[in-house]
């Protein structure tokens, strides 16, 4: 388990370096693979069938489907406009170092088990930097993986604090996520379509 | 009290001419108007009998809600249903010009208005009053809005619905903490709510402002002038002959069952703002040219009379004299019954002056008594009223008023109320003046003269049914100024038993002026002795000795004509000038051509009294909330990401603040 945190924490350091589009979404299947693997650790000691179904929806929706259908989308989108992140990548990275801190601080205060420490210092650094690479990146699919990687945090906090979702709970937040991400990747396709670019700045002038 | 649900039912009924089908469109109306007439008459009828005590009070009980009648409520019931009754009759024949305009909706609506107004009045706890009260407050707006192919009809309903709904989130406030004093949101309970000074202060505030907003006082008046000339007639004179009562009668509700009047600043700052707003309110009244902003303002006068009477009763009761009160309190009530009997009757009169020359503009009119003599002889009779002649409903609250604050003079004992009475004989005194100027401009500009415009040619007398609901009313008017006392006596019996609860014998007569003196006011008496000198009169001057000479008016050699009248504008002149103070009169005068000093130049004139109001108050507050809301736009620029980062900080705060 612990090797887990500790290679989750290197891809999702890894994932505020990335500009580059296949690449981001590469290590976001990385992240995902990671965290069905915690899944099925944690979801071991309540009985094998518990363990295995979370775990199978996780590679099932977040490994595989998800990132195949963004980089389906990847493949089609042409931007005919260069587009920078105004922000450096070196901020995003920072960012998420203090999100580690503060998660730390913020755990130390709530969990008394040394390893749910770690874990919940991840996942606060997960869903903040999530956030942060929404805000920070331009680019629609880069934003996307930043909703993954929050989504992902929120899953890892629930798992932990509860020691397993009741079933139900979890179908309905993969339905919820796999549902989000069709509608982004067909709005993105629609933007790509209609402005030329996946810059989400341009919406600005849908603003009335 | 059953029999009440029977009227409700009736005007429920009514209100189904909202979906007749649209070929029967004349026959809704005429069903759904006589059966407004019928539960009006039903409620008229059940109300007097409450009154005269022979019905002994009632409730009805569904669950925690019921209906409650008691006094109180009745004196406002009979008011209801005599105005509703006349109101609607002459809606009969008035809303025919809305053929084919939205007519059911008109009629259906006009029917859940008088519905919604009766039940605020039964209301017999919050929830109920709060639910009636604002289907009172819509329907009417929608009626207000009912021509709302005119922008101004537009804007001037909205102005009424954002007011009218700042009234009621106050009156909501004001129930909320008497409701969570008492922990219970009956009338009964509500009566030993258990609040501490502060709280019952801001309760009192809450209401008296939303009350004072539905009955049009200064400064929260601005609606008023604006919606009356946008409805229609009929709904006009619903709407300040009723409507503006039922805040009255809310009013009173409080006073005298919940929070009580024995602060001595409530009553003070209650009959300040009454005299403010008579005053102010027939002086804009008497500046005004069309005819129904004209009735408005004088809505506004009249509730500023009654309010002030209703803050020197609470004075009474707060100088711990609660029989003395009584006198105020009556006047309080009588006013308030002869208000609704003469300002429906004219704004039902200048309903039919504009049905028949389909303008309000009194500078266009002229010379109508040839044309509608019937039409004119009752507003002649309201217009009476509303100057407070004798022999007119009008006179009797307005001395009941003036009597109230004799006794709160005499039993004050301390020169600063003394002073007080003073300023108010002063401020009331210059009402009734103005008033009578008023009136007499009002209908001596409209009914006497000559032509103005040639509008007046096509004006003809009213249907029947419009000239019997303005009849009653001026019969109504009539009966009460000469014979007021059965209705005097009536509204005081009111008071004594229910709301004031004071033992009847501590009133001596029904004139009463402090001390031990006594005054009778008999207009009967006035009346024979009136009749018996003018036929005494007639007879020495009618013999034919008298020689009577026709001759043209002298006007310097040359021949009047119908422009060199006296125009309502002119008439109110020396009042602007003396007033210019208070009403700083814009005026614009525009040459158009001059080609002499003297002769033949044209003159564009152009007069504007802004609303002080409007201006000093109203404007600077709209100034400062766009000015805010311009502030708050920063944070709304549009961006997804930026929305993002907010989201993001409220974690991060979240987060730190669940960590300490």
């Amino acid at each position: 388990m612990e090797y887990l945190v500790v290679l989750l924490l290197a891809v999702v350091y890894f994932q505020t370096r990335v500009m580059e589009l296949k690449r981001s979404v590469v290590c976001l299947m990385a992240q995902s693979a990671i965290i069905a693997c915690a899944c099925l650790l944690a979801g071991l000691n309540h009985g094998l069938m518990h363990a295995l179904i979370p775990f199978a929806l996780t590679l099932g929706v977040k490994v595989l489907f998800i990132p195949m259908a963004m980089l389906k989308l990847i493949k089609r989108i042409t931007d005919e406009r260069e587009i920078f992140s105004d922000i450096n990548v070196n901020y995003s990275t920072m960012a998420a170092a203090a999100f580690l801190v503060f998660g730390y601080v913020l755990g130390s205060r709530f969990m008394l088990d040394p390893l749910a420490r770690d874990f919940f210092a991840a996942t606060i650094m997960m869903i903040m930097t999530g956030l942060a690479l929404m805000v920070m990146r331009k680019r629609a699919i880069l934003q996307m993986c930043g909703l993954i990687t929050l989504e992902n945090g929120i899953y890892l906090l629930g798992l932990i604090i509860t020691e397993g979702l009741p079933l139900v709970v979890e179908l309905g937040v993969f339905l919820d996520v796999l549902i989000a991400v069709v509608v982004l990747v067909i709005l993105t396709n629609r933007m790509s379509l209609s402005f030329m670019t996946t810059d989400t700045t341009v919406m600005r002038k849908l603003k009335g | 009290m059953e029999s009440f649900m029977g009227a409700l039912g009736l005007y429920g009924l009514g209100t189904l001419a909202l979906i007749w089908p649209k070929r029967l469109e004349l026959a809704a109306h005429y069903v759904s108007m006589g059966l407004a007439v019928i539960a009006s008459l039903m409620v008229l009828g059940l109300a007097s009998q409450e009154l005269l005590g022979l019905a002994g009070g009632g409730m009805l009980q569904f669950g925690r809600y019921s209906l409650v009648i008691d006094g109180w409520a009745a004196a406002f019931l009979v008011i209801i249903g005599l105005s509703g009754t006349a109101v609607s009759l002459y809606g009969m024949g008035y809303g025919r010009g809305y053929l084919g305009a939205r007519i059911r909706q008109l009629t259906g609506l006009w029917n859940l208005f008088l519905g919604s107004m009766v039940l605020v009045v039964l209301a017999g706890d919050a929830f109920t009053f709060i639910l009636a009260w604002e289907v009172m407050a819509l329907v009417s707006f929608l009626l207000v809005n009912h021509e709302s192919e005119k922008k101004q009809v537009v804007s001037a309903a909205y102005q009424y619905m954002v007011m009218t709904h700042l009234g009621t989130a106050a009156i909501l406030m004001a129930f909320y903490l008497l409701g969570s004093g008492a922990e219970s949101f009956a009338f009964a309970d509500l009566a030993h709510s258990d609040l501490p000074p502060m709280l019952k202060h801001i309760a009192f505030g809450c209401a008296f402002a939303g009350f004072a907003l539905k009955s049009g006082l200064m400064p929260l008046h601005v609606w008023l002038p604006n919606a009356h000339p946008a409805a229609p007639s009929h709904v006009s004179a619903l709407m300040s002959g009723v409507m503006l009562k039922v805040a009255v009668y809310g009013f009173g509700r409080f006073v005298f069952e919940f929070i009580g009047a024995d602060v001595f600043a409530y009553g003070l700052i209650v009959m300040v703002v009454g005299l403010v707003s008579a005053f102010l309110g027939v002086l804009y009244a008497s500046m005004e040219k069309d005819m129904k902003r004209i009735l408005a303002y004088s809505s506004v006068e009249n509730m500023g009379i009654i309010f002030a009477a209703f803050g020197c009763g609470m004075l009474l009761v707060a100088l711990d004299r609660p029989y003395l009160s009584v006198v105020a309190f009556t006047a309080v009530l009588v006013h308030s019954f002869a208000h609704s009997l003469m300002k429906c009757l004219l704004f039902m009169s200048a309903g039919a002056v504009m049905h028949a020359t389909g303008t309000r503009n009194v500078e266009l009119l002229g010379g109508l008594l040839k044309k509608m003599p019937w039409t004119a002889a009752f507003t002649l009779v309201g217009s009476m009223s509303l100057a407070s002649l004798p022999f007119t409903g009008g006179l009797v609250g307005e001395w009941l008023t003036l009597q109230g604050m004799m006794t709160l003079a005499y039993e004050s004992g301390t020169p600063e109320l003394r002073l007080l009475v003073i300023f108010a004989f002063i401020l009331l005194g210059l009402t009734g003046a103005l008033a009578l100027g008023c009136f007499v401009r009002l209908y001596g500009v409209t009914f006497l003269g000559r032509r103005r415009s040639n509008l007046v040619l096509k004006a003809h007398e009213m249907p029947f049914t419009m000239l019997v609901g303005m009849g009653l009313e001026a019969l109504a008017i009539l009966a009460m100024g000469i014979m007021p006392a059965p209705v005097v006596n009536l509204m005081r019996h009111v008071l004594v038993t229910s709301p004031l609860a004071i033992p009847a014998g501590d009133v001596i007569g029904l004139w009463w002026n402090g001390g031990q003196s006594e005054s009778v006011f008999n207009p009967l008496l006035i009346l024979l002795a009136a009749l018996v000198l003018t036929a005494l009169l007639l007879m020495t001057i009618s013999s034919d000795k008298i020689i009577v000479h026709q001759e043209v008016t002298w006007n310097c050699g040359t021949e009047p004509t119908r422009r060199q009248q006296y125009t309502a504008t002119g008439f109110s002149k020396p009042l602007r000038r003396a007033f210019d103070f208070i009403l700083k009169p814009r005026r614009e005068r525009v040459f158009l051509q001059r080609d002499h000093a003297y002769f033949g130049r044209k003159l564009h004139y152009n007069l504007l009294i802004p609303d002080q109001f409007t201006d000093r108050l109203y404007r600077p507050v709209e100034h400062i909330m766009v000015k805010l809301a311009d502030t708050l736009r920063i944070v709304q620029q549009g961006s997804v990401r930026l929305y993002i980062g907010y989201t993001m900080i409220a974690m991060v705060i979240v987060l730190i603040w669940g960590g300490l």
